[in-house]
């Protein structure tokens, strides 16, 4: 197996560490530690901010050992004209015509951290490789353009406004490679910034299985003869919930069918008062209470089309429950595609056809489950992804 | 309504497929009439973000506009979730209602006239721009033609 190099730095915003952190924060920690645990030296460098809306210093700076890691905490300046940012983040959001100068100047009061900047510029030399993502925040932008020769950059790409930047054109440009979680962001990437693609590499997470108790969770929820799609993350317009709640209230409505709605993850929703009734929210809680929520329900059903890989879906297969997703994004119906563990949809016809197939076909969601767990296993265990990590670090 | 699932047809699980027979029998139901209506319009607000990839969806959704443009102020049952006393508190609504019929019917016409003209609007903003493009796609084939070498 490749070895990584022996001193390796990963930057991002934020560390995941509880609750509130999302899927890009998890993915570069993960991959952090399977560097470590191969016998580098790794530093996680990072804010002191945990909130990804006011990104106060809610966390001590200073060093901390987290497992094999060493997590350096940088204040975020506190010079950020938050008005400004929604300003010509609005524009930016409206593909309204946004100079380089307003780009620059969304960037500077996006989080930025001078402290963390310093820090690279006297230090960054003895890392081999910086590791930096996810694309879109301010600090990525600067903190990539320290020692570019050495900066992979992780993206988490998605098909959205940000990506037509064309500071974000020179951020792609300006690294000497790029850690892409499935094919399609990689063909993304490729499509918008003519990247070399000999220097991309598709990393993904790995996943390790794990026990369920598919009964038992139904058993504790009330739930027993009562099917029911799950989705699990965070709640808000951008990942599609309000859609996903819109979905099942007009399929409840329209075929009488008494599907309900598992909910896990954080976020505040606001469902049609008809459905409210069938639906469980239960928050944040354990990964195994998840694993078998997954485990117990018809399909996993994600409607965003704003990922780069969905860990969840992963998880979903993994646990033995199919998934349907939204057409819209690339990535997660070239999963389906790869895998044929799930089905997608572009709009509410498709939806309703697509759930009316999984909770009247048993055998045929057992075997897109089937069929999607083997493509986890096969794909996404960690040695694969360690083997693929290495190769784009070396 | 026909919410009857289809049968897959052929034995084995491959998802291309099976997301292509969802696709043809949701255009043949669709011609049929079975998803139409202002549940739909409702639930695709947030799906508008397909419009600018899918030139079939705009046409669904403004099929569903048509469907939901004119409400009908009385179609919608008063029922009470509390037990109990529900059947006072239904006709205490009943009676409500009625009394203010005055004022909601003026309202409800007038939304309906407002749900037409900006209905009327995006249709003709649609026909404006179909007819822009194919003028456009037109000259650019006559242009492609004549730039091309005879043999």
């Amino acid at each position: 197996m490749t070895r990584p190099p022996p001193r390796v730095a990963f930057v991002s915003p934020r560390f995941a560490d509880g609750p509130t952190v999302g899927g890009a924060e998890t993915l570069l920690r993960r991959l952090a530690e399977r560097t470590a645990r191969a016998g580098s030296q790794v530093d996680f460098l990072t804010t002191c901010a945990t909130n990804h809306f006011t990104w106060a210093n809610e966390l001590p700076a200073g060093e901390r050992k987290v497992g094999d890691l060493t997590v350096r905490y940088f204040p975020v300046d506190d010079r950020r004209d938050v008005q400004t940012f929604h300003q010509i983040q609005n524009r930016i959001s409206q593909f309204a015509n946004v100079t380089k100068e307003d780009e620059l100047l969304w960037h500077r009061h996006n989080v930025n951290s001078s402290a963390l900047y310093e820090f690279l510029r006297t230090e960054g030399h003895r890392y081999d490789r910086i590791v930096m993502g996810p694309y879109l925040f301010g600090l990525i932008y600067f903190a990539a353009q320290i020692h570019p020769d050495r900066t992979v950059l992780l993206p988490c790409l998605h098909d959205e406004c940000f990506a037509y930047l064309k500071t974000i054109r020179e951020l792609f440009l300006g690294v000497s490679g790029w850690i892409f979680n499935a094919e399609p962001e990689r063909d993304l990437a490729a499509r918008l910034y003519g990247i070399d693609t000999t220097r991309a590499h598709i990393v993904g997470m790995g996943l390790d299985t794990f026990p369920t108790d598919p009964a038992g969770f139904r058993q504790r929820h009330k739930l027993e003869d009562t099917p029911f799609l799950i989705y699990s993350g965070r709640r808000e317009p951008m990942k599609g919930t309000p859609l996903l709640l819109d979905y099942l209230d007009v399929f409840r409505q329209r075929t009488a069918r008494p599907v309900s709605l598992v909910l896990t993850g954080t976020g505040p929703f606001d469902p049609p008062s008809s459905l409210a009734p069938h639906i469980r929210d239960l928050g944040f809680v354990d990964e195994s209470e998840k694993h078998s929520a997954m485990a117990a329900a018809t399909a996993f059903c994600h409607p965003s089309v704003n990922e780069s890989l969905s860990i969840v879906i992963l998880e979903s297969w993994l646990a033995g429950t199919p998934v349907l997703v939204h057409a819209g994004g690339n990535v997660m119906p070239d999963h389906c595609r790869r895998s044929n563990g799930g089905l997608w949809f572009r709009n509410y016809p498709e939806f309703e056809e697509a759930l009316m197939l999984l909770l009247t076909q048993p055998d045929l969601r057992t075997r897109l489950a089937q069929n999607g767990r083997q493509y986890v296993l096969d794909r996404y265990g960690w040695d694969q992804v360690d083997e693929r990590l290495f190769a784009a670090l070396a | 309504m026909n919410t009857d699932p289809f049968q897959i047809g052929a034995e084995g699980v491959d998802a291309e497929r099976l997301v292509a027979e969802i696709r043809e029998t949701v255009a043949t139901k669709m011609q049929a009439g079975a998803y139409a209506g202002a549940q739909l319009a409702r639930a695709e607000r947030f799906n508008l973000v397909n419009l600018k990839k899918d030139e079939n969806f705009f046409d669904f959704y403004m099929e569903s506009l048509r469907e939901a443009v004119a409400i009908d102020i009385n179609d919608f049952e008063i029922h009470e979730r509390r037990r109990g006393l529900a059947p006072l508190l239904v006709f205490f609504k009943q009676s409500v209602w009625k009394l203010l019929k005055f004022y909601t019917y003026r309202l409800w016409s007038q939304q309906n006239q407002v749900n037409g003209l900006l209905l009327s609007a995006s249709e003709e903003i649609d026909r404006k721009y179909r007819d822009k493009l194919k003028a456009l796609e037109d000259r650019i084939a006559a242009l492609e033609s004549r730039s091309r070498p005879t043999p």
